[in-house]
């Protein structure tokens, strides 16, 4: 038995697949390259199969990291191509590992992302201003917002240790900005880039028309070195 | 267009993937001038549409050809239709994303009346005229077909050209017609008088009928033009072993309701129930063989990655060699962890052990159709199947571990008494008494049994095609003795709303005035009336009185047999004569046979020279 540890891409054709279609997509791929995944026992077997991060509708990414437990020797090579040949346009698998048995969890390791986002703006926001309502924002020891917890709960929650940066850019010719954001996952908790929109919103007057034609990238997916 | 509605439309509506065309062996062409442009047009959702076979099929056969790109579009839901509207962006073919009036053929497959309006909701969208007579030199040729095509009159005001049988081979003709017509130069009356002139093809506008004034009735039905044959034949397919069957289908993101490869083992029936609008017109029954079967099925899986496969037919415990297909294939299934699923079993025809052999370890639900609740209404509709069949196999299911067992059922059915209806309930209650009897150690902890009722819906070409449904009001009263009669608690009891059983019958039995109501309850905002949510009984009410038209008329009353139907210039190989003779048989509740056990001169044979059933 081997486990293999892959970062894939997606791509905008894909990037409306749900959490749950990416999965079936995977396991179909695995399928039709001819992947000799490992079947869990029991009841009901399903293959041995998973990610690092759930990936939300809309979202692209170039970092992005996945597991699969095979149950013949292959090499990393012929892995990436074989599965490369079957997926869809819109998935690639760019690098993979062949992990020994010890090797823990991918989502134990996470460490950082990296977030660029294309956001409509309220019309003749000044760039300058915005830069700074960006910087008085960061400057806050503490940002509490209100998040449902998992009995349904409404909860404060201190959501400042989970931003290393935020940084504006024009985007020409447009009612829309760009943003590069780095979040940080603390004991695999993160905050999603839409809360902290909506936050820097709450604490200003408004500037981001926050709907779902937001463009979110993810460019890269940090994890700790141990993994 | 593409990048505006992947920017700005697709992220405000639910399931965006499935409006993008983008999937697993989807098929992509570069354009061409010459190209036939073809949009095959599922008249309900995605997901819906996506199980189904017969698109499936005629998407692989048609891009097979070089020169002609057949496209998907289903009925975008009503969010997705809320966007297009709101942007005035019309409706487009999945791959393309090319407007739908600019395709050279639209094509409708007809699996259920209660389609009907979302198929003129579609052609809106997609901005195309909507009655034939109308459309401009221009526009797309609307084409349809599937089982409901074999009534097509409630349509024929909206539909150019209907393929009346199994559409594989005419709709190859249909397009070399096109392709011959397109170097002529010819107008559009031109190509529709070609199509008319191939054989299963019938074109509406080249035919008249006359009513009688007083009673309504059909006085005459007969076509206006030389090139129009007055009666129509069926087409089906000698030969299914060898006939196309994709190797590659497309594969959804999302789920759909039947997200597995679902491969036709066969085709027809020969039960002869005789409700069964299928069973009558898919005849004669014609089986692929093993090994077609079982290289396909593998083919399929290597190109699709599905995990699961059904096998699909009307009946498929009926097909001749079962035992060693279903041997055969958990074998080869076996490695590549593959399961395998039969649907439409009838009970008498597959052993408990041999599902148990299929679904190794899950005990799922057991959904079993006895049809009606006594022995004298199962031989009226020719069900041919015994308390004793269920009994036997119900108590097999429950020592093997099953706990929950489904049973479907009709209400309604011609010469039916309450007492029938108890039949139901009675019935149930054995089930729940089987279980009983199984010592308490090998028995499922739990049990459920489910009498699901429908309303039954008389569909032409059926024996019972002649007989009145029953009223809604009839409908609800049998429905709460049905209710009242069950006394357990383990039993439980689902149906289904009148209402729409009623509609249905109205447009499985309708003539050409009813295109007038369908625009009109178009007009008011009815589409997707299948869908509980959606149905809107009051607009219908409206759109026939505004229309002028009894809907009774069409549902209720009882015909006689020298009537003549609304779909009688359609022949379908099984005569009148034999469906007469069958509705009289009901009458006595006398049993017809299962065709190898001894043919029934249906008219199948005579149909076409040569073939011969059952060998």
């Amino acid at each position: 038995m081997v486990k293999i540890q892959y970062q894939f891409k997606r791509s905008t054709p894909l990037r409306f697949l749900s959490h749950l279609d990416q999965q079936r997509l995977f396991q179909r791929a695995f399928r039709r390259a001819n992947m000799p995944v490992e079947y869990s026992q029991g009841f009901n077997p399903h293959p041995r199969m998973s990610f690092a991060l759930a990936m939300s509708v809309g979202l692209t990414s170039d970092g992005e990291y996945g597991e699969v437990i095979v149950s013949e020797d292959i090499d990393v090579e012929t892995f990436i191509s074989r599965m490369n040949k079957v997926l869809p346009n819109g998935l690639e698998i760019v690098s993979a590992n062949i992990c020994g048995e010890g090797v823990g969890s991918l989502s134990a390791a996470l460490s950082k992302s990296v977030y660029r986002i294309r956001i409509k703006v309220i019309p003749e926001t000044d760039l300058a201003a915005l830069a700074e309502a960006i910087q008085s924002y960061l400057a806050l020891p503490q940002i509490l917002i209100q998040k449902r917890n998992k009995k349904g709960k409404y909860v404060e929650k201190d959501i400042r240790p989970f931003i290393e940066s935020i940084a504006v850019f024009a985007d020409p010719g447009t009612d829309k900005v760009n943003i590069k954001m780095t979040l940080i996952y603390i004991e695999q908790q993160c905050v999603k880039p839409e809360q902290i929109l909506e936050s820097i919103n709450n604490q200003n007057s408004a500037v981001f028309l926050i709907d779902p034609t937001i463009e979110i990238h993810r460019e890269k997916l940090l994890i700790t070195a141990d993994a | 267009m593409n990048n505006y509605i992947e920017k700005n439309i697709l992220p405000l509506v639910t399931k965006p993937i499935t409006y993008l065309g983008n999937e697993v062996n989807a098929v992509h062409k570069i354009p061409s001038p010459e190209m036939i442009r073809f949009a095959f047009a599922f008249p309900d959702t995605y997901e819906v549409g996506m199980s189904h076979l017969g698109m499936k099929i005629l998407y692989g056969l048609l891009n097979e050809e070089k020169d002609i790109w057949c496209e998907r579009v289903f009925a975008p839901w009503v969010d997705m239709e809320e966007q297009l509207r709101r942007h005035d962006l019309p409706l487009y073919g999945l791959e393309s994303m090319m407007p739908l009036n600019d395709y050279d053929f639209v094509g409708f497959t007809l699996q259920y009346e209660m389609s009907f309006s979302n198929i003129l909701n579609m052609l809106e969208l997609g901005k195309i005229t909507l009655r034939s007579a109308q459309r401009k030199e221009a526009e797309p040729f609307v084409i349809a077909g599937g089982p409901c095509a074999y009534n097509p009159e409630p349509l024929s005001d909206f539909i150019d050209i209907f393929v009346i049988g199994e559409a594989e081979e005419v709709i190859l003709k249909i397009m070399a017609t096109h392709r011959e017509w397109k170097k002529t130069g010819g107008a559009r009356q031109d190509f529709l008088k070609m199509a008319a002139a191939i054989e299963g093809v019938y074109v509406p506008a080249f035919y008249a009928v006359s009513y009688d004034e007083t009673t309504g009735v059909i006085t005459a039905f007969a076509p206006v033009i030389e090139e129009a044959p007055a009666t129509i034949r069926k087409q089906f397919i000698e030969d299914l072993d060898q006939a196309y069957f994709p190797d590659k289908i497309v594969v959804s993101y999302t789920e759909t309701v039947h997200d597995r490869i679902s491969y036709e083992i066969f085709r027809g029936c020969g039960r002869g129930c005789r409700f069964c609008q299928a069973g009558m017109i898919y005849r004669p029954t014609r089986e692929k063989t093993v090994p077609t079967i079982q290289s396909k099925i593998k083919a399929l899986i290597a190109a699709t990655g599905y995990d699961e496969v059904s096998l699909s037919s009307l009946s498929t415990g009926d097909y001749s060699e079962i035992e060693t297909l279903i041997k055969n294939l958990v074998c080869d299934a076996e490695s590549g962890k593959v399961s395998i699923s039969l649907p439409s079993l009838r009970i008498d025809s597959l052993s408990i052990e041999m599902l148990e052999e299929i679904q190794k370890v899950r005990k799922a639900g057991l959904t079993l159709a006895p049809e009606a609740g006594t022995q004298r209404m199962r031989d009226v509709i020719n069900k041919g199947v015994t308390e004793e069949n269920l009994m036997d196999t119900v108590k097999t299911a429950f020592e093997k571990g099953w706990g929950h067992v489904k049973l479907y059922f009709m209400i309604g059915l011609p010469g039916e008494t309450l007492a029938d209806i108890e039949g139901i309930a009675d019935l149930g209650q054995k089930v729940v008494d089987e279980y009983y009897k199984i010592d308490r150690e090998s028995r499922n902890k739990s049990l459920k049994v489910v009498l699901s009722a429908s309303s039954f819906v008389p569909k032409p070409f059926t024996p019972f095609q002649w007989m009145g449904q029953n009223t809604p009001e009839e409908f609800k009263n049998k429905q709460r003795h049905l209710k009242a009669s069950i006394k357990d608690r383990k039993i439980s009891y689902s149906w289904h709303d009148s209402g729409v059983s009623f509609l249905e019958a109205v447009f499985a039995r309708g003539d050409r005035r009813l295109g007038l109501v369908l625009e009109k309850a178009h007009q008011k905002g009815c589409r997707f009336d299948g869908w509980g949510e959606y149905f809107d009984l009051q607009k219908w009410t409206e759109a026939f009185v505004e229309a002028g038209i009894d809907p009774d008329f069409y549902a209720l009353r009882n015909r006689d047999y020298d009537e003549i139907l609304p779909w009688d210039f359609i022949d379908t190989g099984v005569t009148k004569k034999f469906l007469k003779a069958e509705a009289q048989k009901a009458e006595a509740a006398v049993t017809t046979p299962f065709c190898p056990e001894s043919c029934s001169n249906c008219g199948i044979m005579e149909f076409k020279k040569g073939w011969k059933c059952n060998g």
